[in-house]
């Protein structure tokens, strides 16, 4: 190789470094796309915090809505028990909905959630919930789902908040691509027969 | 003259003939040839799609493309062959193989056989593309694959896996092709040659190149995690397992707004070209030009969401994104009165290449001012997916683009066979596509003024005129399509010979220096470039080669 070649041959190796490390934070994205969301409250994306609310509540109220949904491939009833809860802002509030398994086999569903509107997501702050977790009913099987929130004073302070007065916090379950497998007596006995045979 | 006998030297060596001088070639001219013929080909089909649409799209109710999926598909494989098999071809790997080395003095590419490579990547693109219309039901996702529609459950064959092959492959022949051209500019400039005198086409190849390697692969990342949310069971995209569609748009936006650029940087390579060889006039503002290049590429990497204002990002964002896309219209108005200012006071000859080159500026300012229009968050929340954007972006774009191959076949095909192209009908045909293009699309911004959606195929009477209209602009269009190929016939049947520099004191560039048409070996001995300042300060915006 002469010198020529090997400047060529230089230049060429930095640039597929280039290309491979865009490629490679293309992949990495989905991940820091998360951290993105749930560092700015980006798409409505909540906080899920261990932080007690500030002590001292103040005297401005919000009024919190909640919203259920369902995607039609899951046969599922699911519902907040309240409609909406007013609250002082760093009031920590605990409300409940509710999921029936309207099918005659168990199913794994699986929520996401957002808050409406978004730019009030940094200062919705859950302390539990059933986000994303995955939970399976049985049968005609009724569970009731609690969460704990509070909203932060912070957002009365907040001159892009300041005029907030009502958060809508909406969930929607799937049904979970992880089904619970068949138990064992559901299986068909020629299983265990072939198993023996073999 | 030093090349002079380079070239005789070069005619006396033993090169490939018959199908082995295509298939294995690693000669930038032959392998731009094979890209402009491919784009020429791909054009009919993308072109046939076309006019199937406007077809469909003349009267309201359905004629007869009842299946509407398939009407879906037509505007999807549309939208693909058009970007990624004419254009890409034609201006990188087309008329960017054949003058980067002969206008900075180089014998040929970097990397011979991986331009080679590059090429045949390309080509198994289309037919990979090809391919995914008639494997399952076809690819009816639109150019732009957003999922959920993209997903499984809504395209359950393997047309749209086929697509997405389609594309890694044509990207990997393209960021192949992109590490080529930087290498061969930045490594193989014959002395004297320097970045600040390059001609301005290949300044515009090289940030080209550039926004190729960094756009495509995030394009790949992209359509690989789609593929395996299609084939492999993860979610990237998926609500249901945690993931989010909207990550899809913020990729391909990354890469497509970038993408766009692509298309239209070496467009103003070309233009930027033609238009001083004809002004007679060095290019106004040559650093200027060249650096309005470079931030336009890099202004572009920041602007993606103003193709998302209507997926509910917050204020915050769309304020922004309207901001710095706004700010893209500076240094493209400094490209658009540089040219003007070339041509100012010049005594200017309208030759075809010409033609071709006023007309670009005419349809490239009329789609700027619409994307002006359209970078206002709260204009776009009425605009967005209306024919208000499809008149956008075929102007600024789409026909721009076209413009600019046109010219530049016009410009240097005697360069590139050695014939003329005959003046006469090259004018006729620049008028019949001209008035064909703008009837076809000025009425398209009314029907998207009025409300009327892009991609379907039915409309209520109250778009009948315009569509009508926009119709009729689709035949004349078409006659002026078939009229430049035969055009292309006539010129390589019977064109008459062309002198090795047609054009006169006006093409200063080194390719009107060396014979034409040019031979297989060009640059042999690199030329030496006189020294001096800036390109400018040599009269013509560009180097000239030593005497
Ligand atoms: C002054 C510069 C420009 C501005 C301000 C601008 C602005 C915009 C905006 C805001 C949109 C989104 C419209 C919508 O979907 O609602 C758009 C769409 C588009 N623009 Fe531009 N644009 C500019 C130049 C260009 C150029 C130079 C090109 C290509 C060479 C281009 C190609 C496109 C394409 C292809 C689309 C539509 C993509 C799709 O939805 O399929 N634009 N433009
Ligand atoms: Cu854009």
């Amino acid at each position: 190789m002469n010198g020529h070649e090997r400047k060529r041959f230089a230049t060429a190796a930095v640039l597929s470094c280039v290309a491979v490390a865009m490629l490679g934070l293309s992949l990495w994205s989905p991940t820091l796309y998360r951290l993105f969301c749930q560092a700015t409250g980006f798409e409505g994306t909540l906080r899920t915090t261990n932080v007690p609310p500030p002590s001292g509540t103040t005297a401005t109220e919000v009024l919190v809505r909640f919203d259920a949904n369902v995607n039609s491939a899951l046969p599922w009833r699911f519902h907040p028990l309240q409609r909406e809860v007013r609250l002082r802002l760093g009031e920590e509030a605990l409300i409940h909905y509710t999921a029936v398994n309207l099918s005659d086999k168990p199913i794994t569903g699986m929520a996401t959630f957002n808050v409406v509107p978004e730019k009030a997501a940094p200062y919705f702050s859950k302390l539990e919930c059933f986000c994303f977790t995955e939970q399976t009913l049985l049968p005609g099987q009724e569970v009731s789902m609690p969460v704990v929130f509070y909203v932060d004073p912070g957002l009365a302070e907040d001159p892009t908040t300041r005029d907030v007065g009502t958060i809508t916090l909406s969930y929607t379950f799937y049904r979970s691509e992880n089904q619970p497998t068949p138990t064992a007596s559901a299986a068909p006995p020629s299983s265990s027969t072939a198993g023996a045979g073999g | 003259m030093a090349h002079g006998a380079a070239v005789a030297h070069g005619e006396h060596e033993h090169h490939p003939t018959g199908w082995k001088r295509w298939v294995y070639s690693t000669n930038h001219k032959d392998i731009g040839t094979m890209y402009i013929v491919l784009s020429m080909i791909a054009a009919l089909v993308g072109g046939l799609m076309s006019w199937a649409i406007r077809l469909e799209l003349a009267e309201p109710g359905i004629q007869f493309i009842h299946d509407t999926h398939f009407y879906n598909v037509l505007v999807t494989a549309h939208g693909f062959i058009m970007v990624f098999f004419v254009v890409m071809p034609a201006m990188i790997g087309g008329f960017g193989n054949w003058f980067v080395p002969l206008m900075i003095g180089a014998p040929d590419m970097a990397f011979p056989r991986m331009n080679n490579i590059s090429f045949w990547l390309t080509a198994a693109g289309f037919i990979l593309l090809m391919l995914s219309a008639v494997v399952g039901e076809g690819p009816g996702t639109g150019w732009t694959v957003y999922p959920p529609l993209s997903s499984i459950a809504f395209h359950p064959g393997p047309s749209v896996d086929f697509g997405i092959l389609a594309l890694h492959v044509a990207g990997a022949g393209s960021i192949l092709g992109a590490i080529n051209f930087i290498v061969t500019i930045f490594n193989m400039r014959a002395p004297g040659m320097t970045m600040h005198r390059m001609p301005l086409f290949v300044w515009s190849i090289l940030v080209t190149a550039f926004l190729l390697l960094l756009a495509l692969p995030v394009l790949a990342g992209a359509l690989t995690m789609l593929l395996t949310d299609r084939n492999f069971g993860t979610h990237f995209y998926e609500v249901a397992g945690g993931g989010d569609p909207l990550l899809w748009q913020h990729l391909f936006w990354f890469f497509g707004h970038p993408e766009v650029y692509i298309i239209i940087l070496p467009a103003f390579g070309i233009i930027s070209q033609i238009v001083s060889t004809f002004a007679k006039k060095p290019v106004f503002g040559y650093l200027g030009m060249a650096y309005a290049m470079v931030s336009i590429g890099v202004v572009g990497f920041v602007v993606w969401a103003h193709h998302m204002f209507m997926t509910g990002i917050g204020v915050n964002a769309r304020a922004y994104f309207t901001v710095a896309t706004l700010i893209i219209a500076v240094p493209t108005g400094i490209k658009i009165f540089s040219w003007l200012a070339t041509m100012w006071g010049g005594s200017i000859e309208f030759k075809a290449p010409m033609l071709y080159a006023m007309g670009f500026i005419w349809l490239f300012v009329m789609g700027g001012v619409t994307g002006v229009v359209l970078a206002n968050g709260g204009i776009d929340t009425a605009f967005h997916d209306t024919y208000y954007v499809v008149a956008h972006f075929h102007y600024v774009m789409a026909i721009a683009a076209i413009f600019a191959m046109f010219g530049a076949w016009y410009y240097w095909i005697g360069k590139m066979t050695g014939r003329q192209y005959p003046e006469g009908l090259a004018r006729v045909q620049f008028w019949v596509f001209f008035i064909g293009v703008n009837v076809l699309f000025f009425p398209q911004h009314f029907l998207g003024l009025a409300g009327m959606p892009r991609r379907i195929p039915d409309y209520p009477d109250v778009y009948a005129g315009w569509n009508f209209v926009s119709s009729i602009g689709a035949a004349i269009t078409m006659a002026g399509t078939l009229l430049f190929y035969y055009v292309v016939f006539h010129t390589l049947a019977s064109g008459r010979k062309a002198a090795s520099n047609p054009w006169g004191e006006g093409a200063t560039t080194l390719e009107w220096t060396v014979p034409s048409p040019a031979p297989f070996h060009t640059h042999e001995e690199m030329p030496v470039i006189a020294g001096g300042g800036h390109g400018h300060s040599h009269g013509h915006g560009m180097p000239r080669p030593a005497e």
